[in-house]
């Protein structure tokens, strides 16, 4: 028994580490920053909003729904790890007190979004609703009671089914845990304790179903690379994580991009860059992304000043980070041995990213449109970008 | 007609040198195998000759010029195959062999030609539009092969070629090998079947703690280790004894 504890407390603090290590780049990063100016503007036109919302607006179907809908997303954290599938095999019988402790952190890791999201709707609920405040208290317990009956029954029906078929499950959940709050909202707690009721037979039904059943190792270790992987993507936004493959796709819909490329050596690398940067999720995402949230905050922030800095600092960013990703030599690559001219990768990743900043910059100017002077943006996105490119050095090594 | 000779070449990752005073050459026509022990210094030979390592000492020859003196025309001079696959994640197998024809030059009707011919050889004509990371370790390998194949240069330099490729690819390779070697094209090939490059090597170069214990054809190897009838194998192992009581 102590024994496979021990295996859980070794394991968790591993991914803590792990985590944390991460962590720190993501709120150190340029995006951290962003973040604040977006929750502080979605934050104020918020408090604006609820000045004037109207007593008829359906906040306690919406509040539920959004609740809901996350607490039927409650994906069991195991920290399985593929060798189990051997080496826990004789353990089988003593593994439930290590699904304990992985359920007990799985509750206690995601409680805090939908209390989040609950929180931040307390506002909204007072201004439209007429609970009162322990009415309002009562509806986060009735959350807590959720969240945990939706962990168990995610786990157990995962369990006993082995992963397959998981969106009845999931469905299921959602409908009963949006209703359960709903009536919550609503003064209809003789329904709250129905539905409540329901969850715990669904739940009670699946455990009998697990007694049965030996370990779906397999599943769970899927589940877990695919979290992990998820996380390391996550950070990989913010900082270099080594052992990450950025994974490609074809992205059928930008090929005519590459007619650009005009079949001739001069163009080799350009061939392959323009294609490069388009397929790899890691490089064309990072171009997304930034060039949405220049856009949103152009568009919600009616502040010129402030516009100009994020789209300023959000160029600098997206090119600075791109000129690496392209230009730096890590592994051996077949394009070193051919026999074209060194400077025309510098100059393919230049082209590439000359097109999708001006790209960037229209969708800010457009975005902008409303503001005085707005044009600005986009000249700041072209010549900060063009400034980034020409004044950073080279992180290409000679070959 | 020399085609490559090295000469005196010293050199390494570090200062520490690997290959030492290495000297040989390879002429038209001629298939040259590199044999010796893991961490007998092929493919620092090789990644010397292709440019990615430069000589401490020494120098290179390829085509009458060295890579500083006419960096074009040494690398157009000669194709590689690596011992692992390096293929581009984001290009479908079509424009894998799209840029390369590309890079060197080759215009779009030749391209077309040649690739069709490779293709079919290579039983790979209904994967143009693959991505590698749906392919086989063979299949990759057979990639790199089609490439080096496409440009038909002057040298070709094969790090262990038949690891990976099943046998029916073993035969192709052999073939084209072959084809390209009448038409006057170099091969210098490293690799561990002794008994394949028994066969097809013209010459055999047996490289020994970074230098060269002997070269020539296979009789003028029994000739340097004093062992008539031997194999290429018994002589691999008697280089190996060598070793143990140095």
């Amino acid at each position: 028994m102590n024994n496979l504890q021990e295996v859980w407390s070794k394991r968790f603090n591993h991914y803590m580490t792990e985590v944390q290590k991460y962590m720190r780049f993501v709120f150190t990063g340029h995006l951290a920053l962003v973040l604040v100016f977006v929750i502080g503007a979605v934050g104020y036109q918020y408090s604006e909003w609820l000045k004037e919302v109207a007593g008829t607006f359906p906040a306690e179907w919406i509040v539920a729904m959004a609740i809901g809908f996350i607490l039927a997303l409650s994906r069991p954290v195991t920290l399985l790890r593929e060798p189990d599938q051997v080496y826990l095999l004789p353990l089988e019988s003593k593994m439930s007190s290590y699904f304990i402790s992985a359920l007990k952190w799985t509750f206690w890791s995601q409680t805090g979004l939908p209390f989040i999201i609950y929180i931040v709707a307390i506002p909204l609920l007072k201004a439209v609703t007429e609970l009162s405040s322990g009415q309002i208290w009562l509806g986060l317990a009735v959350i807590v009671v959720l969240k945990y009956l939706n962990v168990h029954s995610e786990f157990n029906y995962r369990y006993a089914n082995r992963g397959a078929s998981l969106a009845i499950d999931r469905i299921t959940r959602g409908v009963l845990s949006i209703l359960t709050v709903q009536s919550a909202l609503t003064d209809g707690y003789s329904y709250v304790i129905i539905f409540i009721i329901l969850l715990f037979v669904y739940n009670r039904t699946l455990a009998k179903r697990v007694k049965l059943q030996p370990i779906p190792y397999e599943h769970f270790v899927k589940v877990e690379q695919n979290r992990m992987m998820g996380f390391y993507r996550f950070a990989n936004y913010f900082t270099d994580v080594p052992h990450l493959h950025g994974s490609i796709r074809r992205r059928g819909w930008l090929n005519f991009i590459y007619s650009i490329v005009q079949y001739n050596q001069k163009n080799t690398q350009s061939y392959l860059v323009y294609r490069t940067f388009i397929r790899t999720d890691d490089h064309f995402y990072l171009w997304v992304r930034l060039t949405a949230i220049s856009g949103l905050i152009a568009l919600f922030v009616n502040i010129p000043i402030v516009t100009w800095i994020v789209a300023a600092a959000l160029g600098f960013a997206t090119t600075i980070q791109l000129k690496y990703a392209l230009l730096s030599s890590g592994d051996f690559r077949m394009d070193r041995l051919y026999p074209v001219d060194g400077s025309q990768r510098k100059n393919a990743v230049r082209k590439v990213l000359r097109l999708f900043m001006v790209i960037q910059a229209i969708v800010v100017m457009l975005c902008s449109i409303g503001q005085p002077l707005f044009f600005v943006t986009g000249i700041l996105v072209i010549a900060v970008s063009e400034l980034t490119f020409q004044m950073t050095k080279d992180p290409s090594i000679e070959y | 007609m020399t085609v490559l000779q090295l000469t005196d070449v010293t050199g390494g990752y570090t200062r520490k040198p690997v290959i030492k005073e290495l000297s040989f050459t390879i002429g038209e026509g001629e298939l040259v195998g590199l044999i010796g022990l893991n961490g007998a210094g092929k493919s620092t030979t090789i990644k010397h000759i292709i440019g990615t390592l430069l000589p401490q000492q020494g120098e290179i020859r390829l085509n009458g010029v060295t890579l500083s003196e006419d960096l074009d025309k040494y690398r157009s001079s000669f194709s590689y195959i690596p011992e692992t696959p390096v293929l581009y994640d984001e290009l479908t197998l079509r424009e894998h062999l799209e840029l390369t024809a590309m890079a060197y030059g080759i215009d779009e009707q030749t391209l077309e030609v040649r690739s069709q011919s490779l293709l079919k050889e290579f039983r790979m004509e209904k994967r143009l539009n693959w991505f590698p990371s749906h392919f086989s370790k063979g299949m990759r390998q057979k990639v790199m092969i089609m490439c080096a194949f496409l440009v038909n240069p002057q040298l070709y330099i094969i790090d262990e070629p038949f690891v990976g490729l099943d046998p029916l690819g073993i035969q192709s390779l052999l073939e084209q090998m072959d084809e390209k070697k009448k038409d006057g094209a170099s091969i210098l090939m490293s690799t561990h079947i002794l008994s394949t490059a028994e066969k097809h090597c013209d010459r055999i170069i047996l490289l020994h703690e970074g230098r060269v214990r002997a070269q020539g054809t296979m009789n003028d190897l029994r000739r340097a280790f004093q062992m008539p009838n031997a194999t290429l194998d018994d002589l691999y192992i008697a280089m190996t004894k060598e070793q143990d009581h140095e």
